[in-house]
């Protein structure tokens, strides 16, 4: 009567009701854990109803032609897959939280796995068949996983590459490797008769070699710029007098930033300071900038020298009688770079005692005033 | 036809009716078929012929599905023959659609392209968002008289006949600023600057309302535009760069004042106001307020509204005056800003009272977790009435 589907359903639908009154009754009487395990209930009911209405999928259980099950012949790595998942749950409980989720995944994909091979080997005497019911349960979940999985080993290991090479030995790796997918991609769309070991053998040593070169990139280690600039908190510095950071970004024109609308753009050229206002068609010594509100200014440097923008934001209080002065400044720029600076002043000119500046250390006699309104 | 179906026929009907017979209505400022600028000009030009094209279109379709409706209902006839396809009236009717389309795209992006014609800019203000306000400061510009930055609120004025570039962004959540009868709508995004060109035709008051759903109080975030002659916005101009001064001693305006140094200056500014040892008063919203800006209220009676301009400082009789004016006339109404005799002191104390009360705001403490203990409007500061009648006092002064 039963199926060994709508069995297994039933099983399942059984022990979240006993799991549900243990929980209840010992654990926690609130009603969120108690609807979450009855809801598992209803749903494996609802899937064994299913299995019973169907027959496990057309599968001819008790026909007179043929038993209805035969013995279990496969090998399974599943067991031992589950038994690691389960040790990296307990290890991942006094280790680290990663090694939690990645054996309670391996436990838990070993255990769908698992039920689902030996459900589909019992489900006839047809080896064949009970292959293709496997394969109908669990491809649809198995494909994108390892996909995803593959893809992301891939997309890994290309970064950390990228991240130990150089700036430029990077730029020709990204455009020879993108060549070449195009090239070989080409080749099996013209080529569709190639043969699909070939195929298979091209991506696997394709994958293998960018997943080796990955591993042997991160072991050696990011290339000594970034490490450097890390170590410095480069990325964040804000240090308005001398540049002290050797690997202040040379291509600063290339950041996102400038094209976010600033308020202004200010110019050196010719050891003179300038400004233009947006929407102003004019030059000024003079700019408007928004009260409270963090707004950008583009520098730009038409100077030979390299030069940064230093903007004066007011003083602020550091201890009782001790003032010092707020300093915000872009990076140290080359001729015909620009570069983005974004702050907020919090107070309207009227509330500093020295006007809100902008200037370019080492440069006397040339400055823009901010106005605050 | 049953007499249900007569029924619910008449009903729709009227609904219908009712909702064409709206757009007649005499008083509606925030009509967009009634251009005042150039701007608003370009795109009725636009929108008046695709409307009557796409009117005509609709009357022609509805009239065919109705004859279909009617002359093939069932009626128990017999089924007709069945055919497939008629190339001729299938490629017509796709290249006739595709030929107006295309029509009204050239006319659409032409108008696209002018709108965003900013090269010729005569002014520039700045347009800044927040809950639930828009705050105007405008750039100095000398050749316009605008020695020093000029800072205000709920009211933007503008020189008749001068091309107004507007820099809109924000300080918290996206808004969107429209004044229908001088241009389109534009989004204020925070940490971006979008540009939005206006000129008014006539001087006049020209309302608006933010077009972005933005919280809580978005359908009380209105805004108006009031152009101005230029003799009249030079004026304009000149009282707004003064500072505001200390009301006289042993009045009550100067004990609103006092009032005023204690509470209100936490957010909002005053220029030239000072504190009792002399030194200026600087209002700190960046402290108070989430969006880190509060109403510079210098010359707040020279605006005619308050909280986001969704009430009037006007008394109702001298706002019909200067609201209903004449073009010729409305520059010096409004310039004459908020008498004591005009003044509305019944919304300006029930605001002073218990703001939250009159406009939803998050400004209670108690829930003030999210935004670090700031507010996000004004909250209700707990005054007597006694500081109400002082500080009225006080802010009739500011003009």
């Amino acid at each position: 009567m039963f199926t060994p589907g709508s069995k297994l359903f039933l099983g399942l639908t059984g022990f979240s009701i006993a799991v549900c009154v243990i929980y209840v009754a010992l654990v926690d009487n609130s009603v969120g854990g108690a609807v979450a395990l009855l809801s598992i209930a209803a749903a494996t009911a609802l899937l064994a109803g299913l299995s019973l209405f169907n027959r496990d999928g057309e599968v001819a259980v008790g026909a007179a032609d043929a038993p209805a099950s035969a013995e279990q012949l496969t090998a399974s790595l599943w067991p031992l897959i589950a038994t690691v998942g389960f040790v990296g749950v307990v290890a991942g409980l006094i280790t680290h939280p990663i090694v939690f989720f990645l054996g309670l995944i391996a436990l838990l994909a070993a255990g769908v796995e698992w039920l689902i091979q030996s459900w589909s080997e019992g489900a006839s005497s047809d080896k064949v068949y009970n292959a293709s019911l496997r394969g109908r349960m669990l491809h649809p979940i198995e494909f994108p996983v390892l996909a995803l999985v593959g893809l992301g080993i891939v997309i890994l290991s290309f970064s950390r590459v990228m991240l130990a090479v150089s700036r430029d030995a990077g730029a020709i790796i990204f455009i020879i490797a993108g060549a070449v997918v195009l090239f070989v991609g080409s080749i099996f769309a013209l080529k569709p008769n190639l043969k699909k070991t070939l195929v298979v053998g091209i991506c696997v040593v394709s994958a293998v070699g960018v997943a080796a070169s990955g591993i042997a990139a991160a072991t050696n280690g990011k290339r000594t710029d970034l490490v450097v600039a890390n170590e410095e908190d480069h990325f964040s510095h804000k240090e308005c007098g001398e540049e002290v950071d050797e690997h202040f970004d040379h291509l600063s024109e290339g950041t996102i930033s400038l094209r976010s609308n600033p308020v202004a753009t200010v110019e050196l050229r010719d050891g003179k300071l300038t400004a233009r206002e947006l929407g102003l068609d004019k030059v000024t010594q003079t700019i408007t900038f928004p009260r409270s509100n963090s707004a950008t200014i583009i520098f730009r440097n038409k100077d030979n020298e390299e030069a940064r923008l230093t903007a004066f934001l007011g003083t602020k209080a550091v201890q009782d009688g001790v003032v010092e002065e707020v300093l915000d400044c872009t990076q140290m720029i080359g001729k015909d770079h620009e570069q983005a600076l974004t702050f907020k002043i919090a107070k309207p000119s009227m509330a500093s005692d020295k006007p809100y500046t902008l200037t370019v250390p080492g440069l006397e006699g040339q400055s823009i005033e901010i106005m605050v309104p | 036809m049953s007499t249900k179906i007569r029924r619910i026929a008449a009903g729709v009907s009227g609904l219908a009716a009712t909702a064409f017979l709206a757009g007649c209505a005499k008083d509606a400022p925030q009509d967009t078929w009634q251009p005042k600028g150039t701007n608003a000009k370009t795109i009725d030009d636009l929108q008046q012929p695709v409307f009557a094209i796409a009117g005509v279109i609709g009357v022609i379709v509805t009239c065919v599905v109705v004859y279909c409706i009617i002359k093939f209902r069932d009626r128990g006839q017999a089924m007709p023959e069945q055919t497939h396809g008629k190339p001729a009236l299938e490629i017509g009717m796709t290249i006739l659609p595709a030929l107006i389309l295309a029509g009204v795209g050239v006319f659409t992006f032409r108008t696209v392209f002018d709108l965003s014609k900013t090269s010729d800019t005569q002014m520039v203000v700045n347009v800044t968002g927040q809950q639930w306000w828009w705050e105007y400061d405008y750039p100095a510009q000398p050749e316009l008289g605008i020695d020093k930055p000029i800072i205000t609120s709920g009211q933007m004025i503008i020189p008749v006949g001068t091309k107004v570039l507007l820099r809109e962004t924000s300080r918290d959540v996206i808004h969107s600023y429209w004044i229908p009868a001088l241009n389109g709508k534009r989004d204020a995004v925070p940490g971006r600057v979008h540009t939005l060109r206006i000129d008014a035709d006539e001087p006049g008051i020209y309302a608006g309302q933010c077009t972005e759903f933005c919280g809580l109080s978005h359908a009380n975030m209105r805004m108006e535009t009031v152009a101005l002659s230029k003799e009249d916005f030079a004026a304009w101009v000149a009282n707004q760069l003064t500072d505001a001064k200390s009301p006289a001693e042993n009045t009550l305006a100067k004990e609103g004042e006092a009032v005023f140094l204690n509470q209100c200056v936490r957010c909002h500014q005053v220029n030239g106001l000072k504190k009792a040892d002399g030194t200026p008063a600087i209002a700190a919203p960046d402290e108070n307020v989430w969006s880190g800006a509060a109403p510079n209220l210098t010359h707040l009676m020279s605006r005619n509204t308050f909280a986001g301009a969704s009430w009037d400082l006007l008394s109702q009789k001298c706002r019909a005056d200067v609201w209903g004016a004449s073009s010729e006339t409305v520059g010096k109404k409004y310039l004459a800003g908020v008498s004591e005799e005009c003044l509305n002191q019944t919304d300006l104390r029930r605001w002073l009272r218990n703001a939250p009360a009159m406009k939803p705001m998050y400004a209670d403490p108690t829930k003030l977790t999210p935004t670090n203990g700031k507010y996000r409007g004004m909250p209700n500061l707990g005054l007597t009435e006694d500081d109400i009648d002082k500080l009225v006092a006080y802010l009739s002064t500011l003009k």
